[in-house]
């Protein structure tokens, strides 16, 4: 079981790491979902040492550690908010630039860069 | 209930503020006031502690064990009160300068929460908890003036500071997988019991998630592009009271739960701190505008605070504590001076230039001299000379930039002289900076007693 999970979590981790390092503003908000997803995969398998899942327990059935499913829980919440977060930032950006690709964004960038730059030569 | 008040002010004033406009003028000076009670009820609890000794409270009343713990040692107390003092003279300075967006008093606040809190507490996944609270305060606040600059500049710092927070947060999966318990001091008892080997991958991937908190040496991409292209009070936040997170958070983990593998991996962060003063200095020189320089400089400057982290014993903690403490003072002067103009700024800025450089009678001296004083117990040439070195090239990227916006008439006498109330509020920064300078007693006595608490003196 250990191995099985710990095998997904590198796939999530692997995956996510691949687009974020991909241009696209939105395939980094995905890559960042995929990474903070096997983060969370980490603290549910950090607590399967017993038992099994709590999900509907018998008095007889060894449970397992629910302190792991409860901060999950949170992570899970705070990865939601940030994902939330991060796509509207993303909008925003192409509000403002009418592109997502961070190629466009740096160019425009040193467009006006040297702009500046010819400003400051000519004062 | 003075351990609590701290974290209560700032968060019921922020979830009242959250509703008004922030671009009314009462409505900053609501916020501000709200933070001076934060920061009145922060020096209250840090007298406390310091004369009575660390504080523990078990939130909800749940036995100690099971509830989570809220927690005050004269570390905390030291981080809390120089983090509050920040905001609230940048919150100052933005809302003199007319406050832009609705949202931002209450993103302040919120900030402050974020912070206390992970300063306060004494469990491992609460502190994550308040890293992300703050931290996405700080997304926001980023990107805040809306121009396309920010908002990119906000998107690179949420994606590269969410990485470290996720691998912080496997870190911390990692931690409880070994010990079964998220209270620090359980956590530290039996780490020791642990293999080695299996604790030092821990202790890499928290230093991992901090060392990108504070911009360290292979680290640091996003820092310069961020800090460049926010407003001046926002770069005064994220580098004089965010990246405390990253300094507190190597202090604690580093020398309180991980002692042993801080040990081990001593010499790694030696040669880590010792690229970081030399890039960032030397890239510090290569630039031309002000924000840029002194972006450079806080990655250079981080560099010491890691060489007297590795050098450890009370000698090297009392050292990172106080380095750290004034290195954000010193970036807030800064940051805040660089934007203005006026004969009276052109002074701060020149205080801030000594106090960088570690010239006395500024309060950077003795944040020099402590690290200084680390290095020869290290008895290693090389830290001192290097500790010098870093000093001395601080000065002339520095002066560059003062002689280039101060001195040249071009630009010097063409910007008119900044807003009165302005100038006054960085004067004061420059004079307690000063302050601290000539009378270090207090400042020193708190780096000391902070070191005690690590377990330095143990």
């Amino acid at each position: 079981m250990t191995l099985f999970l710990a095998a997904v979590v590198a796939c999530l981790f692997g995956a996510g790491t691949f687009l974020v390092l991909k241009t696209d503003l939105l395939r980094v908000v995905v890559g960042i979902l995929l990474i903070s997803h096997a983060a969370n995969l980490t603290l549910m398998a950090s607590g399967l040492t017993r038992g099994k899942a709590p999900l509907y327990p018998l008095p007889e059935d060894e449970v397992s550690d629910p302190l792991v499913q409860a901060m999950t829980l949170t992570a899970l919440v705070i990865g939601f908010a940030v994902t939330a977060l991060l796509l509207g930032l993303a909008y925003r950006v192409y509000a403002t630039h009418f592109s997502v690709d961070f190629d466009r964004l740096a160019e425009e960038e040193a467009r006006r860069e040297a702009e500046l730059e010819r400003e400051e030569v000519s004062v | 209930m003075t351990l609590a008040l701290p974290l209560a002010i700032p968060w019921l004033s922020a979830l009242a503020l959250v509703a008004l406009d922030g671009r009314r003028r009462i409505v900053g000076y609501g916020a501000i006031g709200a933070l001076a009670a934060t920061l009145a009820a922060t020096a209250a609890l840090a007298v406390e502690v310091w004369r009575d000794g660390p504080l523990a409270s078990v939130a909800g009343a749940w036995p100690t064990g099971v509830g989570i713990t809220l927690r005050a040692d004269a570390l905390s107390v030291a981080f809390a009160l120089l983090t509050v003092s920040v905001l609230l003279v940048s919150l100052v300075h933005e809302v003199l300068v007319g406050v832009e967006s609705r949202l931002f008093p209450a993103l302040v606040l919120f900030l402050t929460v974020g912070l206390t809190g992970l300063f306060l507490t004494g469990d491992i996944f609460n502190f994550y908890v308040f890293f992300e609270i703050s931290m996405i305060s700080a997304y926001v606040v980023t990107g805040y003036g809306g121009r396309a600059r920010q908002l990119s500049a906000g998107f690179i710092f949420a994606v590269v500071n969410l990485l470290g927070s996720f691998i912080f947060l496997i870190g911390i999966a990692a931690t409880y997988h070994v010990t079964g318990s998220l209270e620090m001091g359980i956590v530290a008892d039996r780490i020791a019991d642990v293999e080695p080997s299996t604790v030092i991958l821990i202790a890499v991937s928290v230093f991992v998630a901090f060392g990108v908190k504070l911009g360290l040496f292979p680290f640091h991409f996003w820092l310069p592009v961020v800090y460049a292209s926010v407003r001046p009070a926002v770069a005064a936040i994220l580098s004089g009271a965010l990246a405390n997170i990253g300094t507190y958070g190597v202090l604690r983990f580093g020398a309180d739960v991980f002692p042993r593998e801080l040990e081990l991996g001593a010499s790694a962060l030696l040669t880590l701190g010792a690229i970081t003063i030399l890039y960032g200095s030397l890239q510090a020189m290569s630039r031309r505008t002000a924000p840029e320089v002194i972006a450079y400089s806080s990655i250079g400057q981080v560099g010491y605070v890691l060489i007297a982290l590795a050098i450890g014993g009370p000698v090297g903690y009392a050292a990172a504590v106080l380095y750290a403490l004034v290195n954000a003072g010193n970036k807030v002067l800064l940051f805040l001076a660089a934007s203005l103009r006026g004969w009276l700024v052109g002074a701060a800025f020149f205080v801030g230039v000594l106090s960088v450089a570690g010239i006395p009678p500024a309060a950077g001296f003795f944040g020099k001299l402590e690290v200084l004083r680390a290095a020869i117990a290290a008895d290693s040439a090389v830290l001192v000379a290097l500790v010098l070195l870093g000093g001395a090239l601080s000065v002339v990227y520095l002066l560059q930039i003062y002689q280039h916006d101060h001195w040249r008439p071009e630009t010097a006498l063409a910007a008119a002289s900044s807003p009165v109330a302005l100038r006054a509020l960085t004067v004061a920064v420059a004079v307690a900076v000063l302050a601290l300078g000539l009378w270090p007693e207090p400042l020193l006595a708190a780096s000391r007693e902070a070191a005690a608490a690590l377990g330095g003196g143990r």
